[in-house]
């Protein structure tokens, strides 16, 4: 499934074997113990890769583990079980110090534009910290940070004011330079426009396009919102209580879904045309879909079965493997 | 729940443990021998030897302590070097005393605290800020110098209370009561003006929850509010907050015992300590520790069933 | 005499700081954190003399035997315990030594040893909490010591620790210190929490930086104001019980004298010299104070949340500011004539600000007609939330109506008193908002808390009323509702908690729902669900709702009207479909076109449209359009104030001057970059020539 659907030219990277990064059933139970064990996992045995200059979206709800998984990828979750690989490289338990030779290539864009920065430091601070940690000297990481500041869209000044002085749209500009500086290969965004409001997440948007492209970077773009998702993604994974439900291009998740939670999902999220809407909730409601507020289902089998208006006793017996439909790969027995 | 219970319960055992070593090594530490300290100063040395032997005072160290720890344990905790009494009839006598000061103090200061600390929270504006002022003075004055200034006022001036010493309850309750009242004001001046800044505090923080607006969006009276919602809210870190100040408060008994004459724990602490009775010493730490330790234990029981999540967790 | 080995909040905004720290809140702040300390140190008077205080009596005690008139131990025996004279002028102690020399001579020693407590017990109490912060299982570990040794009889233990060294008192006031630290490590532990949960510190690990630099270089900065706060907190207590230990004859061996053991000697002589309690004890009390004083400036929280219920103070407060509404005349225009019917709300020309003048929202206008849905939409800070909630009188303290009507059958609700209010809320106009979980009382079963509605607003029995709440649950789409009446707000899903928070609305048959952006904190499927029992409830009940949104997609799906807010004004209403389809306000224009959910996955455009900058702040307002700063086709006329005219379509309005040219022209707003001006060629050595999207923008069209 590293087949990488490229619809924009300037995108389209060679491939030369080796994804850019690879998660192969990767597992991550929270707390520890008998109880934890018992209780389902976080994560639970999801597979995918990421080719170089290529997106892949993460997109499911809360809960769905898409955030453990970007956590789990850069180390900052302790992962129970499966692989994840970086350019060929197990980096599953990488070290401090492993960790460290990589943070300039595997880097992040975090959701809450208030928090990514410290705020007692400078912005200039905070964009020469990941340089000054690889020996750049501190007159260059100063003048690095101007540079990356003003390609997204800063005055070179900023890099002498406080987090404070700046809006939550030029605060996450700021985390994205800071992601940029050392030159990454791939970027983790986790949730990188939730926060924001639509014009700023508008821009933002554009800026992580415009970086991608002009740098051939690979993202995993992790988000709640699939219409946010497909205007970056290349490739989606749909998520649902810690499994992959569907994965496959960008085009074919979001306009023709096999699964009937991705359909469910894509049809939940509203237009802004109301004769559209209007159409799209009547087709949402003719989906069947059951509430989600009380249903918990036990351990084994397909984890939507309890919603799903498919299901069937083999689907609370038998955990439905990822096949392949059409261009999309899903997990149910009966799309 | 009941693991919760039974893991409290070995907690506060292993607290007093380590506080009954502790108070092993430092009595060891003391200056001079069991025997020099009994026999006084002009003993013979041979005097002071034979009878260190006789106590067992040469044994090795630990031999010595579960030796006094299976005493303890029986209910023995000795005899004082100083007059030769058993340590434990001593403190039973003593811990009424110290008890009824301590708690009666902390009722006080918390009847006292809670209604200052509400009524700044509630009414704000300067009354908030006259109670802020007062309460700032008070935490600033040294309970000793209030309690003489108390003597000095109330039993001096006009003798409305007994100046110092202590009536039994079995003697008379109503001069029990009275002997009581100006040690316990004595101690409740500072700790009063500890919970009423933990209420202020507490209330201040339950109002800001949005819960309160759909209190009010629901047309919820203010004293519901108020009363029911916001002080329910905040009753957690209140009762935390009371649980702190009656351990303050029974150490604090020192002062007051001493102050007003009053045969405590606190008293027998500094009697004991100033004249390096060791197994008195020794006594009154491992007491004190049991009574804070258990009133600490019921407190926060009680803070973790006002607490519904943890309750039901 | 231990007052508490935890120290005591500094203040209600102490607490308030930690906790609002613990929650990734939006919080303004203008200044650099250091600055601000100082700032707060200085704006309070108690503080400036408790510094000034303590700077002067430490340089008296230093240079005491420089200016004192006598030494510690000469005795005058013609002046034996005499009160304040020329030659001693604060008087003499029994054996006639002088009072102003003893004090002065043991401030020093007081001073710096009560500082070792402060530097052993927060330095460790500090330690501690770094060390915990960052990993779980220390934290378990050093928690339970720390609980251990705060439930500790500390003055018992302090007597004894004196036992075993004698009166050494730096030694006995290092072992207080470390007694203490378990009350610091406690308060520094929460906070130092919260910075270690900061995302920053997460990009601190993916930079590689190790634990110990996270703590030095993330944490330790972020913890400096606490922990001097603690310091001048605990400064104070070591003070207080230095003197005590002194008082009881465990000070600093004779003839050194100590504060303690003056008042110890004068309570000797309370009876005929009171006079003698006073010096000592003053001064004692006022270095005391004076440190608490630092303490509690520094530990002032500068924007503390305001009260979701004002004190009694701030509601008398505005109980005027509502008179002098309710005193000024009706504006006799056109806008305020016919008087709306039954069950219509009809705002006029409200205005609401900050009670010191600055204004969040400016001449809004709007109706609402029964059964039908308003929606007010807007980016964050175009005053959306303060429209909506000053329908029900629930503005946040500091914030109220400042001019213009709100008409609800007849009444003016904007000059309604607090106490008229209450007979308004829940039983005509209710209220839903963003977050269920924190909507609901945590500490009450969800069936205490509607019962209790439900009885208050519809004045029925405990049984009767208990029967109705299952009703309302079932209502509500709840299935299980007898299970969900026990349960406790932390018990269920959000989407739950915002299906109970519904039906709490519910309780009391409103005619207007008010939403606060309702399903914002929701998933989009159970936002969907949300959005149909609405629908539903619209429906079977006609009750009209107001609904406060940022997302276009919920005004396509729910609302009749709309209202696009911009700045505290509205900039266009009108007809959902009209205002959707074929949007005449730029602002309008813009939102649409940066909505990624405007666009299918086969027509995504390659950039979206943006809008340069952001929302001005309430105090930047221009006097003309405020938008014209950050619009594509802003040109001379829009300095002038704009008013709100006919669009055009239907009855809708629109507050734009080019509004017509730019339907007539059928202009697009369009996919815009960052300014020319501030483009600058990229020194990387990725410059591919790949995107080029430099559109150049007419800027007037006119």
């Amino acid at each position: 499934m590293s087949t990488s659907v490229t619809e924009r030219p300037d995108s389209a990277l060679p491939h030369e074997g080796t994804p850019m990064l690879e998660v192969k059933d990767l597992v991550v139970r929270y707390g520890r113990g008998r109880k934890a064990a018992a209780a389902p996992a976080a994560v639970d045995r999801v597979s995918f890769s990421i080719a170089p200059g290529e997106t892949v979206g993460l997109v499911g709800e809360s809960g769905s583990g898409k955030s453990t998984i970007g956590k789990a990828i850069l180390g900052l979750q302790k992962v129970s079980g499966g692989s994840i690989s970086y350019q060929g490289t197990d980096i599953t338990s990488a070290g401090a110090a492993q960790r460290r030779a990589l943070g300039g290539e595997l880097r992040a864009v975090f959701q809450d534009p208030n928090s990514s920065l410290n705020p007692r430091n400078t912005v200039g601070t905070s964009l020469a910290e990941p340089l000054r940690l690889r020996g750049v000297s501190a007159g260059e990481a100063r003048a690095k940070a101007e540079d990356m500041l003003e390609r997204v869209g800063l005055p070179r000044e900023a890099v002498d004011r406080y987090p404070s002085q700046f809006s939550g749209g030029q605060r996450q500009r700021i985390s994205v330079a800071r992601a940029l500086i050392c030159d990454p290969q791939l970027v983790v965004c986790d949730e990188a426009v939730s926060a924001l409001d639509l014009s700023t997440q508008a821009q933002v948007l554009n800026l992580l396009a415009d970086l991608r492209d002009e740098r051939g970077l690979s993202y995993l773009f992790i988000a709640h919102d699939i219409a946010v998702v497909q205007f970056l993604a290349q490739r989606v994974v749909v998520l649902y209580r810690g499994q992959v439900m569907e994965s496959g291009p960008a085009a074919a998740v979001t306009e023709n879904p096999q699964h009937p939670f991705t359909q469910a999902l894509v049809a939940a999220s509203p237009v802004p045309r109301p004769a559209e809407q209007a159409a799209r909730r009547e087709a949402r409601e003719s989906l069947g879909v059951r509430t989600g507020a009380a249903a918990v289902p036990g351990p084994g089998g397909c984890p939507f079965r309890l919603r799903c208006p498919l299901a069937t006793e083999l689907c609370a017996t038998e955990r439905p493997a990822l096949r392949r439909v059409g261009t999309a790969d899903v997990a149910c027995h009966y799309a | 729940m009941a693991l919760f219970v039974a893991k409290r319960l070995l907690m506060a055992l292993a607290t007093v443990l380590v506080v009954a070593v502790l108070a092993f090594l430092l009595v060891h530490a003391m200056p001079g021998s069991p025997g020099a300290v009994s026999l006084g100063a002009g003993a013979s040395q041979d005097a002071i030897d034979q009878l260190n032997q006789q106590l067992g005072w040469n044994d090795p160290l630990f031999s010595q302590f579960f030796r006094w720890l299976g005493d303890a344990v029986q209910g023995n905790l000795g005899v004082s070097l100083i007059d030769g009494r058993s340590v434990s009839a001593d403190l039973a006598d003593r811990l009424p005393v110290t008890a009824s000061l301590a708690a009666g103090a902390t009722v006080l200061s918390a009847i006292i605290g809670i209604a200052l600390g509400v009524t700044a929270a509630v009414r704000g504006g300067l009354l908030d800020q006259i109670i802020g002022g007062f309460v700032g003075l008070l935490v600033a004055l040294p309970a000793f110098w209030v309690g003489i200034i108390l003597v000095y006022l109330l039993a001096v001036q006009s003798s409305v209370f007994p100046a110092t010493g202590y009536v039994p309850f079995e003697v008379s309750p109503q001069d029990w009561a009275l002997s009581l009242a100006l040690p316990v004001i004595t101690l409740a001046v500072g700790g009063a003006a500890f919970i009423a800044r933990q209420t202020r505090a507490s209330m201040l923080e339950a109002l800001q929850q949005e819960h309160i607006r759909t209190l009010r969006a629901t047309a919820t009276p203010t004293w519901k509010i108020l009363y029911i919602h916001a002080l329910r809210y905040a009753s957690l870190p209140i009762v935390a907050g009371i649980a702190l100040q009656f351990i303050g408060l029974f150490g604090g008994s020192v002062i007051a015992e001493q102050l007003f004459a009053m045969p405590g724990l606190g008293q027998a602490v500094q009697t004991s300590v100033s004249t390096h009775d060791a197994p008195a010493v020794q006594g009154v730490v491992v007491i004190a520790t049991v009574v804070v330790v258990a009133v600490n234990l019921v407190l926060e029981l009680a803070t973790k069933f006002l607490d519904p999540k943890l309750r039901a967790s | 005499m231990i007052p508490s080995v935890a120290p005591a909040p500094a203040d209600a905004d102490q607490t308030a700081s930690t906790t609002s720290a613990a929650a990734p809140r939006r919080r303004a702040g203008k200044a650099a954190p250091t600055k601000a300390s100082r700032y707060r140190l200085f704006a309070s008077p108690g503080a400036v003399a408790g510094l000034l205080w303590l700077a002067a009596l430490v340089v008296a005690s230093l240079t005491a035997p420089l200016w004192l008139p006598f030494k510690t131990e000469d005795q005058d025996f013609t002046a034996v315990l005499s009160g304040p004279t020329a030659a001693h002028l604060l008087g003499t102690d029994e054996l006639g030594r002088d009072i102003l020399s003893r004090i002065f001579a043991a401030a020093a020693g007081t001073l710096g040893t009560s500082l070792i407590t402060v530097i052993v017990g927060v330095g460790l109490g500090t330690l501690l909490a770094m060390a915990a912060a960052g990993a779980e299982r220390t934290e378990a570990v050093i928690s339970r010591i720390t609980e251990v040794m705060m439930s500790l009889p500390g003055t018992v233990i302090i007597l004894a620790v004196i036992g075993a060294v004698g009166t050494n008192i730096p030694l006995i006031m290092a072992i207080l210190g470390i007694l203490m630290s378990a009350g610091i490590y406690r308060v520094v532990l929460g906070q130092a929490k919260s910075l270690q949960s900061q995302l920053y510190v997460d990009a601190a690990k993916v930079d590689g930086l190790s634990p110990v630099g996270i703590s030095v270089r993330h944490v330790l900065p972020g913890l400096a104001n606490t922990i001097v706060v603690q310091a001048a907190l605990i400064f104070a207590v070591g003070m207080l019980i230095q003197a005590g230990l002194a008082f009881i004859g465990f000070g600093p061996p004779l003839p050194q004298p100590s504060w303690g053991g003056m008042i110890q000697g004068a309570s000797q002589h309370v009876y005929d010299a009171p006079w003698m309690m006073v010096p000592t004890g003053a001064v004692l009390a006022l270095t005391v104070l004076s440190a608490n004083a630092i303490g509690n400036a520094l530990g002032k929280a500068p924007n503390a949340a305001a009260p979701h219920l004002p004190s009694a103070a701030a509601r008398r407060h505005r109980a005027q500011a509502v008179a002098a509404i309710a005193a000024a005349p009706a504006p006799k225009d056109a806008d305020a004539q016919e008087a709306p019917g039954n069950g219509t709300l009809s705002v006029r020309n409200l205005s609401v600000g900050v009670d010191n003048g600055v204004g969040l929202v400016t001449g809004v206008s709007f109706d609402v007609a029964p059964g039908t849905v308003l929606g007010l939409v807007g980016e964050s800070g175009c005053g959306k939330t303060m429209t909506a909630l000053s329908l029900l009188g629930l503005l946040p303290s500091g914030v109220s109506v400042s001019g213009g009507q709100i008409l609800w059958n007849g009444r003016n609700l904007a000059a309604a008193t607090d106490k008229d209010m209450e007979g308004i809320r829940g039983r005509d106009i209710a209220l839903i908002s963003q977050e269920p979980m924190r909507a609901l009382d945590p500490m009450f079963t969800v069936g205490y808390q509607l019962t209790a509605a439900i009885r208050r607003l519809r004045g029925m029995g405990k049984a009767e009323a208990r029967s109705e709440a299952r009703n309302l649950l079932e209502k509500v789409g709840i299935v299980d509702a007898q299970r969900i009446l026990k349960t406790y707000p932390h018990q269920i899903s959000g989407g739950m908690a915002q299906r109970v928070a519904i039906a709490l609305a519910l309780s009391g048959q409103p005619r207007l729902l008010v939403a606060d952006e309702p399903t914002t904190a929701l998933d989009v499927t159970v936002q969907a669900e949300i959005l149909s029992l609405l629908r539903a409830l619209v429906k079977d009940t006609g009750m009209s709702v107001v609904m406060v949104t940022h997302d276009l997609g919920v005004v396509a799906d729910i609302c009749d009207q709309v209202a696009v807010m911009y700045a505290g004004q509205v900039v266009e209403n009108g007809k959902t479909a009209a205002i959707l389809d074929n949007p005449r306000h730029p602002y309008t224009l813009a939102l649409l076109a940066a909505d990624p959910h405007a666009n299918d996955a086969d027509n995504m455009p390659e950039r979206l449209a943006t809008i340069q900058g952001q929302v001005p702040q309430p105090k930047d307002w221009p006097t003309g359009c405020r938008f014209a700063a950050r619009c594509q086709f802003a040109g001379s006329a829009c300095k002038d104030p704009v008013p709100l005219l006919a669009s055009g379509t239907g009855e809708g309005l629109v507050r734009c001057v080019k509004a017509d040219q730019l339907a007539v022209e059928g202009m697009d707003w369009l996919a815009t970059d960052v300014p020319a001006a501030r483009l600058l060629p990229i020194s990387s050595q990725h410059t591919t020539a790949a995107h080029q999207h430099t559109t150049v923008i007419e800027k007037d069209l006119a």
